[in-house]
């Protein structure tokens, strides 16, 4: 049950990351010369939305 | 298929493996072996800063791929996440947002060495890392704007009476919690890759153990699942060492990214 559990949230993740990344790529190509300032927003993103999944994971193997 | 009956209890055993025990003396006074690690890391940035600094002072142009090397990382901390983010007053918190960086950086990289422990794999050393960040950033808050001062500062100018004292509140209980996810995203990342990284090497020994107890025909296609596994393996691993530099800089970004929000107000 706890491996469904975290598949479940895995979901919400995995949807943020791509949103982010999603974002990251239309805008650097619309934008070639801000890439730089980009990149360390969209890792930014990603390791916020990252942090809850893995919350998840270690839940699941703890709990 | 019984290989894939041994995978839970093998599993438990992993998990326990992870959890804190104590080399010297106990859990409450002594050594567990990942402060043992901590310590190990510690030492081998000791040993390559100083060699960087002998190095170093031979001549004016640094010469050579170690000196280069450490030159560009340090330029790369300086540049990508002081410069670019606490933009003029960069040059106070710089020693503090680099000591950070490097030390998170060795421990990580120390635990990707099989066999070793990351430092940063338990709660307790992430913990007071994400503590030394969080009074950092407060004690740059009230050193500019007073004890007062930066009490009041959390709740945002130009919003009337009774929503600010709502955004007041909210907005202490977000400082709290930068204590609580600064910590558990590095702490959960350590640890979770290596719970992966463990998995995948404990499959492919299962697999391959029935060849090695006997040589026989039916466990030849188990052992070429085994390097199926291995290969996955290489890869986690791979993907792991990146996760440790990311790591690294996720966790010094955010902090200069909360001293930045203080110094701006």
């Amino acid at each position: 049950m706890g491996v469904i559990g975290y598949g479940l949230g895995v979901i919400g993740a995995g949807i943020g990351i791509g949103l982010a990344a999603f974002g990251a790529t239309g805008a650097m190509a619309r934008q070639p010369e801000v890439q730089g300032r980009l990149f360390t927003v969209f890792i930014l993103g990603s390791a916020f939305v990252e942090a809850l999944a893995l919350i998840g994971f270690v839940v699941t193997l703890i709990a | 298929m019984d290989a894939l009956s041994k995978l839970p209890e093998e599993m438990d055993a992993l998990i326990n493996s992870f959890m804190s025990q104590a080399i010297v003396g106990d859990t409450t006074v002594g050594l567990t072996q990942y402060i043992f690690w901590m310590c190990v890391a510690i030492a081998l940035l000791f040993v390559v800063i100083f060699a960087f600094k002998k190095k170093q002072a031979k001549s004016l142009v640094p010469q050579g791929f170690f000196v280069n090397g450490v030159e560009y990382v340090i330029e790369f901390a300086r540049d990508d996440m002081c410069k670019s983010i606490l933009g003029d007053t960069w040059k106070k918190h710089f020693p503090f947002i680099a000591s950070l960086f490097f030390f998170i950086l060795f421990n990580d990289i120390v635990g990707i060495i099989p066999g070793c422990h990351p430092g940063t794999g338990t709660m307790g050393v992430t913990a007071a890392l994400a503590l030394v960040s969080f009074v950092y950033f407060i004690a740059v808050g009230v050193k500019r704007m007073g004890p007062l001062g930066y009490i009041k500062s959390l709740a945002p100018e130009g919003v009337s009476f009774p929503m600010n004292a709502l955004v007041w509140v909210i907005e202490l209980f977000s400082t709290f919690l930068r204590l609580v996810t600064l910590a558990v995203r590095l702490f959960c990342n350590m640890f979770a890759g290596h719970v992966v990284m463990g998995a995948f090497a404990i499959l492919a020994s299962l697999f391959f153990e029935p060849l090695l107890q006997s040589f026989a025909v039916s466990a030849v296609p188990g052992a070429a699942v085994s390097i199926f596994w291995v290969v996955i393996l290489i890869v986690i691993y791979m993907v792991e060492i990146l996760v440790a530099a990311i790591q690294a800089y996720v966790f010094t970004l955010l902090s200069a990214v909360y001293i930045q929000l203080v110094e701006s107000e």
